[in-house]
């Protein structure tokens, strides 16, 4: 099979890869995209970052002040309105609240649209918490929770559970939540939801809010519409993993690609060979692809971009085969792994390493799995090879950094491509 | 109810005989939760005497809740003592008699490699001996196997096979045997403190005369009068007759350290005996709806109330049974648990209960007070025959001749009287018909109080943890009625949160329905939750493979974003939060803003009283 030849090969398309694919078209390089998987910003629940939220918010009550939202690239934040899923707070201001399904009300440097945003209420808001016959909503046990938020209570929030009727079969009970929200993909469901959600507002009397369960659309936030149509502010809590807003990355995704004219090969990489001159790629189904550069936007351990196997895995009866690395990337690439600051060189165990010593984070240090990566400077791997996002070592696992470091990486690859 | 802190009220003494100890708050004091602690409590309530019992963590907190879950005959005295094989398949008899809803069969498999060949007509023998105990447990007689059938039975078995054995045992959870027991016992009027450990065994004059407590999640200390203590607190048992400012040799016990590795489903159809490296037996089980392997002995020096498994016990277990069935390298591990045997002390004191499994120890011999008993060693499988022992002493040494004879064996335990349809049930709730197979497996007969919960308030049939299966009903039934304080108290009543997903779709919301249930705030639940993620966590990273290494770091991922990673000294208040006593909390952190900020109802816990 001969193989097709292009400027720039990105693997990986989760905030990483989708910026770094936007950025080098931005700059004028043909690139294609692969992804055979299921990555971080595709299990994510709706809320992005810059930095990791709690730091912030741990910060700001050490110092008794309030967060407020801080400065995002220019490149970032076009890149953000490019893909138009998310709202990003106002620079400066108070930064957006977002319920979460473990009770609180946490900040967030931007949110998916269809998440409701609890800053932006008044003080002494009455926030309307259906009650909807689903395993993640227990509205009475979320309401109580989220009103002795600390936030809730500073703003004098009052959250009150009640009975609505907001689903139209009986099976919808059951069915995985994100095929809750595929059914409010279709307009005349939405009206129909807007039209109890109505009925609910006039018998409750006074509603400054309607806060619902992770269910309003899977390609599109429907959350504006209702919205409009409610006249109060209708909007999500964060979901579980792998919910809705998971499936709004994608179909976003798809939308960006399409208007930039990428097109993403739903297949997963193999191996990246590189010489002077190209990069092959190699894919699963074995065909191969020549680019000049290729970016790594694999993501880190939680997307399978790298992967825990210790040299005890596959040893069958006998010992393990030999000392190695107990991580490795998804792909074959000439690339170092690095975590804490230190990199793996010829390790200790022919087993594996201690990891109930390491792999949770205690206090403010992160965890091995949370930190391994490849060591890289910038973007710069090494010749033709880039990396961006999750994947790279001891980065803070946030969206608006992966975003950031592709747009890093895009830079660096025109760089290197206009340098030769 | 009554909280610890509260005198205890006099309840008339329901036994006719007339003696000094008749002015005391109760008739004996059991310390320890597990079988042995339980098993007494119940027995002895069941024959009249008023009984307290202290638990420090929770119930089957120790080894009880950590054991292989076999009650076994004991094949292994069998050419030693067969009079304790005996005992041990007569006994086991008698636990599936009472609690047949909480037993499973368990066929094992002793694979013969080529190098043993001679030695297996040997081994027939001894399990044709073997079988003449199995009638005692129902057991099947054991079979003689090619090398071809038993890879034919067990196709994931590898290795050079001669040939093999079955045997066959019963599994049970030992958890549930447990709360079973404290629930008989405290329907039938003991006493229960769960969460309150024992500080101090007074007496006086070489007499028994009260022990001294403390809730340990309020903070708030009492005393209790009582003629008669039993100690049954497993690998505690030398600290705790230290309590009673006894030498603790005088209980001693060698602590040794067994863990335990399961997997995400079951994976062989037999239980198969392997060797470790050293030549130790283990073994990989089915046990419920999942696999486990064991396990290790060690000496154990640690802190008896946080043992936990290392990567290194881990791979010693893997490698021990990749040897004959490496299927188990790739397979899904979903944690670890671990516990310390009370092994009879080995040196020079009890020879001749070495023979045996278990002893009790008369401190009026020992150490010269009167009414003061140690109960070492025992197992699940004959816990009941060791509890009627250590009453029937109670009894003479009470009465000065044999009282009551005890009724355990033939008195179903809570949920064991009838047998109960689980489809059908399934049917009735319009439930899952997984869940209500679980549900019937842990409560029996019960499970129907469980199912009229859910008639009275429909929202109660919804899944709470989807990958045991567990029902709200059930969370809410095990905290009003089993004792349950917390998540990780829910988790080992009814397994949730111990599944593939390790808690994260289910801990919140639990906590929250604990929280609700026992009148707690909000945040309770919430630190609640978190602690039990971050501890179960400990209990999977040991043992992390390409799969749960993922699985783990998209825990972390979805923890830190959605409640934020707590601190450990934000963890090390929640015991106390949970508890709800704001003061002793603000004085245990020096009032810092992190406690001062929260505030706590001020209940007690729960006891049983
Ligand atoms: C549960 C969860 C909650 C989170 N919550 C937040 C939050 O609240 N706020 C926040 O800012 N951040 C959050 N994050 C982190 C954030 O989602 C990530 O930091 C960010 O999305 C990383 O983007 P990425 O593009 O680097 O990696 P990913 O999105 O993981 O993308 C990597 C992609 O590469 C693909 N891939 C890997 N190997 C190959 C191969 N060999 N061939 C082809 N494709 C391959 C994978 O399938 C994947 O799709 C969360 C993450 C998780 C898991
Ligand atoms: C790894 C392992 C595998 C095993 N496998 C099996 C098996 O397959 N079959 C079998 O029959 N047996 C098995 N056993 C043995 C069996 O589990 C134990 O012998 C039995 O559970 C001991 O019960 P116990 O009640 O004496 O002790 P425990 O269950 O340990 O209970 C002691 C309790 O006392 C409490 N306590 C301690 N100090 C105080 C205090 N001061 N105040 C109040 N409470 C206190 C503790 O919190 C604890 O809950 C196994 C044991 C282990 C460790």
């Amino acid at each position: 099979m001969a193989a097709e030849s292009i400027d720039v090969a990105v693997v990986g398309a989760g905030a990483a890869g989708v910026a770094t694919c936007w950025a080098l078209v931005e700059r004028g390089l043909s690139v294609r995209v692969f992804d055979g998987g299921l990555g971080a910003t595709s299990l994510a629940g709706g809320a992005i970052d810059d930095r990791p939220w709690e730091e912030l918010a741990r910060a700001a009550t050490t110092l008794r002040v309030e967060p407020l939202a801080r400065p995002v690239g220019a490149e970032a934040a076009r890149f953000v309105a490019a893909l138009g899923l998310h709202r990003l707070g106002d620079e400066g201001a108070s930064m957006p609240r977002v319920a979460t399904p473990m009770g609180r009300f946490r900040i967030a440097r931007g949110h998916d649209r269809a998440l409701l945003d609890l800053s932006r209420l008044a003080d002494g808001a009455r926030v309307l918490v259906p009650r909807v016959p689903r395993a993640e909503w227990d509205a009475d046990a979320l309401a109580r929770a989220w009103s002795a938020d600390d936030y809730a209570r500073a703003r004098g929030f009052e959250l009150v559970s009640m009975d609505a009727e907001l689903t139209m079969h009986l099976g919808e009970a059951r069915i995985a939540s994100a095929d809750l929200a595929a059914l409010h993909d279709d307009d005349a469901r939405v009206r129909w939801l807007g039209a109890r959600l109505l009925e609910l507002v006039a018998r409750e009397g006074r509603a400054d809010a309607l806060l619902l369960g992770p269910w309003l659309g899977a390609t599109h936030a429907r959350a504006e519409a209702l919205t409009q149509q409610v006249g109060v502010p209708v909007g999500e809590a964060m979901g579980e993993v792998g919910g809705a807003a998971g499936l709004r990355f994608e179909a976003a995704r798809s939308r960006l690609f399409e208007r930039i004219a990428v097109s993403l090969e739903r297949e997963q990489v193999h191996a990246a060979h590189l010489d002077d001159a190209k990069v092959e790629l190699t894919c699963e189904s074995g065909a191969t692809l020549r680019a000049r550069a290729v970016v790594l936007a694999i993501g880190g351990v939680a997307s399978g971009g790298i992967v825990f196997d210790p040299p005890e895995r596959h040893a069958g009866r006998d010992a393990p085969s030999g000392v190695r690395a107990p991580f490795r990337t998804s792909l074959a690439a000439p690339v170092t792994l690095a975590a804490a600051g230190r990199v793996f060189d010829v390790g200790s165990s022919l087993f594996g390493p201690a990891l109930e010593r390491e792999a949770w984070p205690t206090d403010a240090d992160p965890g091995l799995l949370e930190c391994v990566g490849v060591a890289c400077r910038g973007a710069r791997v090494g010749a033709r090879l880039f990396a961006a996002g999750d994947v790279i070592a001891d980065r803070p696992r946030t969206f608006l950094e992966a975003a950031s470091s592709g747009i890093v990486a895009a830079d660096a690859v025109l760089g290197a491509l206009r340098g030769r | 109810m009554t909280s610890p802190g509260e005198p205890v009220p006099r309840v008339s003494g329901r036994l006719a005989s007339a003696s000094a100890a008749e002015t005391c708050d109760v008739d004996l004091v059991v310390i320890g939760g597990g079988v042995n602690g339980t098993g007494v409590a119940r027995d002895a309530t069941l024959r009249g005497l008023r009984v307290a019992l202290f638990e420090r963590n929770d119930l089957a907190f120790g080894a009880s809740g950590n054991s292989s879950g076999m009650i076994h005959g004991g094949p292994r005295y069998l050419s030693a003592d067969p009079e304790v094989t005996y005992t041990s398949c007569k006994d086991s008899g008698h636990i599936q008699s009472i609690a047949p809803h909480l037993l499973f069969r368990i066929p094992f498999l002793l694979p013969v490699p080529q190098a043993k060949r001679r030695i297996f007509p040997l081994m027939d023998a001894f399990f044709e001996a073997y079988d003449r105990y199995q009638p005692l447990k129902r057991g099947k007689p054991h079979a003689r196997l090619t090398g071809e059938e038993l890879v034919q039975l067990e196709p994931g078995l590898r290795g050079e096979l001669y040939g093999g054995i079955t045997f066959d045992e019963w599994g049970i959870d030992g958890g549930r045997l447990c709360v079973a027991n404290a629930v008989d016992a405290h329907e039938e009027g003991a006493r229960l403190f769960v969460g309150s450990t024992v500080e101090a065994i007074e007496h006086e004059g070489g007499v028994v005369r009260a022990v001294r407590y403390r809730d340990r999640g309020t903070g708030v200390g009492g005393r209790i009068t009582t003629p008669r203590v039993v100690n049954a607190t497993g690998a505690w048992a030398p600290l705790t007759a230290s309590l009673g400012q006894l030498p603790p040799v005088h209980a001693r016990v060698r602590p040794g350290k067994g863990i335990h590795v399961v997997f995400d489903r079951r994976l062989s159809n037999y239980a198969i005996m392997s060797e470790t490296i050293d030549g130790r037996t283990i073994f990989i089980e089915p046990w419920q709806n999942v696999s486990v392997i064991g396990t290790t002995d060690d000496d154990y020096y640690g802190d008896l109330d946080d043992v936990v498994a290392t990567s290194e016990e881990v791979r010693y277990l893997v490698e021990g049974v990749a040897r004959v069935f490496p299927a188990v390298r790739e397979a899904r591990i979903i944690g670890t648990f671990a516990g310390v045997r009370p092994t009879l002390y080995e040196y020079g004191k009890l020879e001749d209960a070495l023979s045996r499994e278990h002893a009790i120890v008369e401190h009026a011999a020992t150490d010269g007070v009167t009414g003061l008993y140690s109960m070492l060693g025992g197992k699940l499988a004959s816990y009941r025959l060791f509890a009627e022992e250590m009453v029937d002493l109670l009894m003479r040494d009470r009465l000065g001749r044999p009282g009551a004879p005890s009724t355990t064996h033939l008195r179903a335990l809570p949920g064991g009287d009838r047998e109960l349809d689980a489809l059908r049930f399934a049917r009735d709730h319009g439930i899952d018909a997984i869940a209500a197979r679980r549900l019937v497996y842990r409560h029996g007969a019960r499970a129907e109080r469980i199912g009229e919960r859910m008639k009275r308030r429909a929202s109660e049939a919804r899944t709470v943890c989807v990958c045991e299966p567990v029902l709200e009903a059930e969370v809410r039934h095990v905290v009003e009625h089993e004792f349950a304080r917390t998540v990780d108290d829910v988790a080992r009543r009814t397994r949730l949160g111990l599944g593939a997903c390790g808690g994260m779709r289910c801990a919140a919301r639990c906590g929250a329905i604990v929280a609700e249930g026992r009148g707690h705030a909000p945040e309770v639940a919430a630190m609640d939750s978190l602690r039990f993620l971050t501890q179960k966590a400990r209990t999977r990273v040991c043992a992390l493979g390409p799969i749960e290494a993922r699985q783990e770091a998209i825990a972390i991922a979805s923890l830190r974003s959605q409640a934020g990673i707590p601190t450990r000294s934000r963890l090390a208040v929640v015991g106390e939060w949970a508890a709800g006593n704001t003061a002793v909390v603000n004085a245990a952190v020096g009032n810092s803003a992190a406690a001062a900020s929260v505030s706590v109802d001020e209940r007690g816990a729960q006891d049983g009283g």
